[in-house]
């Protein structure tokens, strides 16, 4: 989809405003120049002008000079953000919020009312192009702003549109779901050293064996148990090592994991 | 064909019952023997109509497949007994865990060159032509000796070919599966009675919902872990209960299950194999075969015959 004269803003230069950044630049539908970011400090916003994207200290001008807006800063200074730059947002903006724990809701509350509204939850590996996001659109946002955003994205990895009331999954999920796996990564890592492997091999291995066995996860399409499966030969290692897994409930555990997080995200998001 | 049993405990009993419903074989072509006339099953196969006797050796005689459906420690005291009478044509086929065809062939070789041994692994679901049964031919056994055994076993459920280092998993697995269900199904009728169902009910439905989970695999190409994501719909019901499951390791308490059945079974074997039998079988066993020789002596008097004399009468 061509967007030659879409001029995208960025409220907040963080790390997560960096990963979708050089997502759209990869994309290549938006020239770096048409990106303009806005942070308190200088600390961020270099790394943006280095990949050729506008910076400033004023939130405003962002506004001013863009039509699609990411706001991307800390939940606790968001509401503040939005009271400054409420006057200058008008029905022909796109704004989409990467805040977490901050409701549509919430934000077209501090917006006026036309202002077409979106709300994404990203995760840490759109940095490097991987990442998982999920999206939902508030009252004034349509197919056409779902769309765009959607092609936009997609080079940052995988992009859905979803209900509101599964952003608060998608964190618990995927969004700390990353921590998990990396928690996971240092365990596999650290079997292997007490087997005599040395550690830095050990931990290229575990993470390749992870990207691997997602990436066959991906595009085979084939259920996870079925996968498990096949890699377990009768009366090999494989299986003797899940028995290990299954002892230590590993699964419920996950759930568990998913859950809190999950619920916790609910929570934060009412306070 | 006829079919003999040495020994009329629940495995002659199933495979008789599974044999007789599936019209495979008359009633009247069947032979059991066992000493203990007192076994609840003996009664149950007399009024099936099959032939019981308390004589071993005429079990033997009226039939072409032997089945040894004795507890695993007898197997070689029946081989002593009955094995002068085993005739090149007969198939004995052995349905006791953990006993190896080469000690079968072993013991039966003094008194024939080339005894026909089948091994076989089945189940009680036999009963209502749901078993599921595996064996391995043994040294004489021909390519259609194991396909006769596969066609009477294939008559009452599930019946494959395997090599015999894979019986002792068959074993853990679908030998001592039933009372793994068994035991899940009177679980899940408490649940079922906690939550308000009567007992009756609770099991019926219970056993269904086994039956149907376990039919809707074998008939369907699809994975076990897809089945069950089909019915959890998200935030519903099933998941949480799923999740209750994962949290008390279901999944390796089973794999141990299967894992522990198979180690006994192998450990029944290695005893077997140094024939170091528990002295409460030899004492019974013992005394059966005196009971089987002078069956007109009352049970008193039989404690006092001594071993001596016992062994004098043996012809």
């Amino acid at each position: 989809m061509e967007v030659p004269e879409l001029w995208v803003g960025f409220v907040g230069a963080g790390r997560m405003a960096g990963g979708l950044v050089r997502g759209l630049l990869q994309a290549g539908k938006v020239p770096a120049s048409n990106i303009l970011a806005s942070a308190p400090s200088d600390k961020n916003l270099g790394a943006w002008r280095e990949l050729g994207c506008r910076t400033t200290h004023c939130n405003l001008e962002v506004v001013h000079r863009s039509t699609l807006v990411f706001l991307a800063t800390k939940p606790h200074i968001l509401p503040g953000v939005l009271e400054e730059i409420r006057p200058a947002v008008g029905s022909h903006h796109i704004v989409v919020s990467l805040v977490a724990g901050v409701t549509i809701q919430t934000l077209q509350r501090l917006l006026p009312p036309w202002t077409k509204v979106l709300r994404i939850m990203p995760n840490l590996p759109c940095v490097v192009q991987a990442g998982a996001m999920v999206f939902s659109r508030g009252n004034n946002a349509g197919d056409e702003e779902a769309t765009l955003l959607k092609s936009l994205l997609s080079s940052c990895g995988l992009c859905e549109e979803v209900p509101e009331s599964y952003i608060d999954i998608h964190t618990g999920l995927s969004g700390s779901g990353v921590a998990y796996v990396y928690l996971f990564a240092e365990a596999l890592a650290e079997g292997a050293v007490k087997m005599g492997m040395p550690g830095a091999l050990a931990s290229r291995i575990a993470a390749q064996t992870l990207l691997g066995a997602a990436k066959m996860l991906l595009e085979t399409g084939e259920h996870p148990a079925k996968l498990r499966g096949d890699v377990c030969t009768p009366g090999g290692t494989t299986i003797y090592a899940l028995h290990q897994l299954e002892k230590g409930a590993l699964r419920a555990t996950v759930m568990n994991a998913v859950e809190a997080a999950t619920n916790r995200a609910c929570d934060m998001a009412k306070d | 064909m006829s079919v003999g049993f040495i020994g009329a405990g629940q495995l002659a009993f199933a495979l008789a019952r599974g044999f007789t419903a599936a019209g495979i074989l008359a009633a009247h072509k069947i032979t059991a023997s066992s000493p203990d006339t007192d076994l609840p099953t003996v009664s149950g196969l007399r009024k099936m109509g099959v032939n019981f006797t308390v004589s071993n050796k005429d079990t033997v005689k009226n039939s072409d497949v032997l089945f040894l459906a004795v507890k695993p420690p007898i197997i070689p005291f029946i081989l002593d007994e009955v094995g002068p009478d085993i005739e090149a044509r007969h198939i004995v086929v052995s349905c006791a865990a953990g006993v190896t065809i080469s000690s079968i062939e072993k013991k039966l070789s003094t008194f024939c060159p080339t005894p026909k041994v089948i091994r076989c692994m089945t189940n009680t679901p036999v009963v209502v032509r749901e078993g599921a049964t595996v064996y391995a031919t043994g040294t004489h056994a021909d390519v259609e000796d194991g396909k006769l055994l596969e066609q009477l076993m294939a008559s009452v459920g599930f019946c494959t070919e395997v090599e015999e280092d894979l019986i002792d998993a068959v074993t853990g697995l679908s030998g001592s599966g039933p009372a793994y269900a068994f035991t899940a199904l009177d679980a899940l009728a408490d649940g079922g009675v906690k939550m308000g169902l009567p007992r009756r009910l609770a099991v019926r439905l219970g056993a269904q919902a086994l039956l149907g989970a376990a039919k809707m695999l074998l008939e369907s190409e699809q994975h076990p872990g897809q089945l069950k994501d089909n019915v959890c719909s998200p935030g519903g019901a099933t998941i949480h209960a799923l999740h209750f499951l994962e949290s008390g390791g279901f999944r390796s308490l089973l794999i141990n299950a299967v894992e522990a059945s198979c180690i006994r079974t192998r450990e029944l074997q290695h005893l077997a194999d140094q024939e170091k039998i528990s002295p409460a079988a030899i004492k019974k066993t013992l005394l059966d075969k005196v009971k089987l020789e002078s069956p007109s002596l009352s049970v008193a008097s039989v404690n006092k015959v001594s071993l001596f004399t016992n062994k004098s009468k043996k012809n």
